[in-house]
């Protein structure tokens, strides 16, 4: 869907947004690009788009080299704090931006009010978008990047100031959508959404991806076993486990084979197991863990 | 299908910005108005008979109340209300279009749609000028209608009024619309288009005084040349009959002034072509709209008509119908009627090239920075 290689954006003014940027989206993926406000995410996304020229970019859009209008038909696009004409009414909107995608008049009809009544719009396409608030606006921008029946769906913050019900409900939008065929490419710094939905996830800091893959893969590192005891943990433990502290054991594995003999021999010295759990560090976890490498958020001046 | 959403959204715009229908219904007005003027075997009866005043020149089927009635059309109606009170309201209700356009969150839907940048800054410039034309049109038809109904003559060149006034309004908006999508504002654009259409103004202006000044130089120079030949030669024939007749010395004094006169015109000609060549280059590259709307007139005066253009400018040889005999060509008075008559030939035989030529080659100019701009820009 997406190959990206060594997209590089400086703009005017000398901010070096991107700074040789690859990553990859795949058919039928919900790909999610994390990082901290200012790290390039709105910045790359554009670049997709056409909205922005980058300063050097190689790569491909759908088989076809980025900056190609005509494939701009096959791709959804919601921008960042979008504004739609105050003077039109949400059906209108879809009309018009539908119809600027070169959508025609009779899909557009029967889109518009597929989409209106699948994003929780009905009783509201006639009213004008003033009027509306910031979660139905969010509803109806993806609405909009829906109308051309995309490929692929690039979506910039989509959950920006909906509510957690609302959320929940682009959620399961999403991966709907996804299941449909289409790919998602969808840019957050909400890291508990991203997880929730994404298959793939990369993270940008400063202008650079510094991780990408599975959530899975991602945290497969990470894995441990921590053990929690009533006693102090016993002496021996310290040859056997890689940490311990007062009442608690952790071991860096993700095999439950390799606990069991520790348990034993916990039980064998009366000792009583208050719990066992499998522990993965999060999104959080390791998002911090990719900001903290690179000390202060915001890109390089 | 591009193009028709743009147009539709342009409508759409417009018409939330009640200016829009205000100015169709003024335009309305105003065109009642002109046809409550008729005539009839008696004169002239206003605000559909309210008020009716007799007249021997001006009654129906004679030339002159057709000249009146058109002239009122090409002489008031467009010179004061489509390339003023018109225009100013136009550019009121237009200059948001381009700032709304590229405001940031809604450039970005519309640029990611699959259409070239080019293609959209046209053609979104073209429907915003499509209202205007519009408006300008339903203003024409209205008159269309007087006329015909009025006095009975159904003057298709009332139509060239449209083209005129659209050609004139893009000028300045092909300026707003640069200010428009640089700074992003709908009130800088009107400002900034305010002022540079004042300066259009005052170089329009300035030029056409410093021509008057100009010509009237050169006319007298070549009346005062005139004035000593003939004078040359009745002295000659004098002379040649006596020497010593009275008038000699008369026709040498008289000489001798004319040379003083010629002396000091040239002298004036030297300081106000100083002036006036830099102004009519300033002229020649900026659009000419005050020049685009006098096309009209040229274009509806009829021959044999009443031309009110020409009476509001005092000249009155054109309703008297004939040339005024001149007694004495270097007299003040012919030398001025000779400037206003060179003046008027001046500024009509100015080609259309001249006139809307070179004032496009100025509005594509800044249709191309604009557009240049709106190309590059990262939104
Ligand atoms: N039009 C622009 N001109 C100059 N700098 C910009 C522009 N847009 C964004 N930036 C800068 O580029 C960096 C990345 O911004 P952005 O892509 O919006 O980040 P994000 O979406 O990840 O929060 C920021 O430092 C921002 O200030
Ligand atoms: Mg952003």
């Amino acid at each position: 869907m997406i190959q990206l290689q060594d997209v590089e954006k400086m703009y005017r003014g000398k901010v070096h947004a991107l700074r040789g940027v690859s990553l990859e989206v795949m058919d039928g993926e919900i790909f999610g690009l994390l990082g901290p406000n200012g790290a390039g995410k709105s910045t790359l996304v554009k670049i997709i788009m056409t909205v922005i020229h980058a300063t050097r970019v190689s790569g491909t859009l759908l088989e076809k080299p980025i900056g190609n209008r005509k494939i701009l038909e096959d791709i959804g696009y919601l921008p960042e704090h979008h504004r739609f004409p105050y003077y039109l009414t949400g059906k209108q909107v879809l009309h018009h931006y539908a119809a600027l995608a070169n959508v025609s008049r009779k899909d557009r009809i029967t889109r518009a009010s597929s989409f209106l009544s699948r994003l929780g719009l009905n009783g509201w396409e006639n009213k004008k978008v003033g009027s509306y608030s910031k979660g139905m606006l969010q509803r109806l921008g993806i609405a909009q990047a829906l109308m051309n029946d995309p490929k692929l769906l690039v979506l910039d913050e989509p959950t920006d100031g909906v509510d957690p019900v609302g959320r929940r409900e682009i959620r399961d939008l999403l991966a709907e959508l996804r299941d449909e065929g289409r790919a998602v490419f969808l840019n957050s710094h909400l890291l508990s959404e991203l997880e929730m939905v994404c298959d793939r996830v990369a993270i940008m800091v400063k202008g650079k991806v510094t991780m990408q893959g599975t959530i899975e893969s991602l945290t497969q590192d990470s894995r441990r076993y921590e053990i929690e005891t009533e006693e102090s943990v016993p002496t021996w433990a310290k040859e056997v486990v890689d940490d311990v502290s007062e009442h608690l054991m952790v071991i860096r594995s993700d095999d439950p084979a390799i606990i069991q003999p520790i348990l034993d021999r916990l039980r064998r010295d009366q000792i009583t197991i208050l719990s066992v759990k499998p522990v993965r560090e999060n999104l959080e976890d390791l998002f911090m863990r990719a900001v903290d490498h690179t000390d202060t958020p915001g890109a390089v001046q | 299908m591009q193009f028709k959403a743009l147009l539709i959204d342009a409508y759409r715009q417009l018409s939330a910005a009640k200016l829009f229908w205000v100015t169709v219904g003024i335009s309305v007005l105003v065109v009642v108005c002109y046809g409550s003027v008729g005539f009839n075997e008696q004169g002239i009866s206003v605000l559909f008979g309210v008020w009716e005043i007799e007249s021997e020149q001006l009654h129906s089927g004679s030339p002159w109340a057709r000249g009146l009635y058109i002239g009122i059309f090409s002489s008031f109606l467009v010179k004061i209300w489509l390339a003023w009170i018109a225009t100013i309201l136009a550019l009121i209700s237009t200059c948001s279009i381009f700032p709304e356009f590229v405001h940031s969150g809604s450039i970005e839907l519309t640029i990611s749609k699959p259409i070239g940048r080019l293609k959209l800054f046209f053609s979104k410039y073209l429907v915003s000028l499509l209202f205007v034309v519009l408006q300008v049109a339903i203003f024409c038809l209205g008159i269309f209608i007087c006329v015909g109904l009025r006095v009975g003559e159904w003057n298709p060149f009332i139509f060239t009024a449209i083209p005129i006034v659209a050609t004139f309004f893009s000028y300045l908006f092909a300026v707003c619309v640069l200010v428009g999508i640089l700074t992003r504002s709908g009130i800088t654009a009107l400002l900034i288009t305010g002022v540079f259409w004042m300066a259009l103004w005052s170089i329009q202006t300035s030029e056409g005084t410093l021509n008057r000044f100009v010509t009237e130089q050169h006319v007298s120079i070549e009346r005062f040349n005139e004035g000593i030949d003939n004078a040359e030669k009745d002295l000659a024939e004098i002379t040649e009959k006596s020497v010593d007749d009275f008038r000699i010395p008369k026709f040498e004094k008289r000489i001798e002034t004319f040379n003083a006169d010629i002396e000091e015109s040239q002298e004036l000609l030297g300081k106000l072509e100083q002036w006036h060549t830099p102004i009519s280059w300033v002229l020649a590259i900026s659009p000419k709209n005050a020049q685009t709307i006098g096309l009209l007139d040229r274009w509806l005066s009829d021959p044999d008509g009443f031309d009110i253009g020409a009476i509001m400018s005092g000249d009155m040889s054109s309703i008297e119908g004939e040339e005024v005999e001149e007694f004495d060509r270097t007299t003040r008075g012919a030398r001025e009627r000779e400037t206003t008559r060179r003046l008027r030939d001046d500024y009509e035989s100015r080609s259309l090239w001249y006139v809307i030529g070179t004032s496009l080659i100025f509005e594509c100019v800044i249709l191309g920075i604009a557009s240049f701009y709106f190309c590059r820009k990262d939104f």
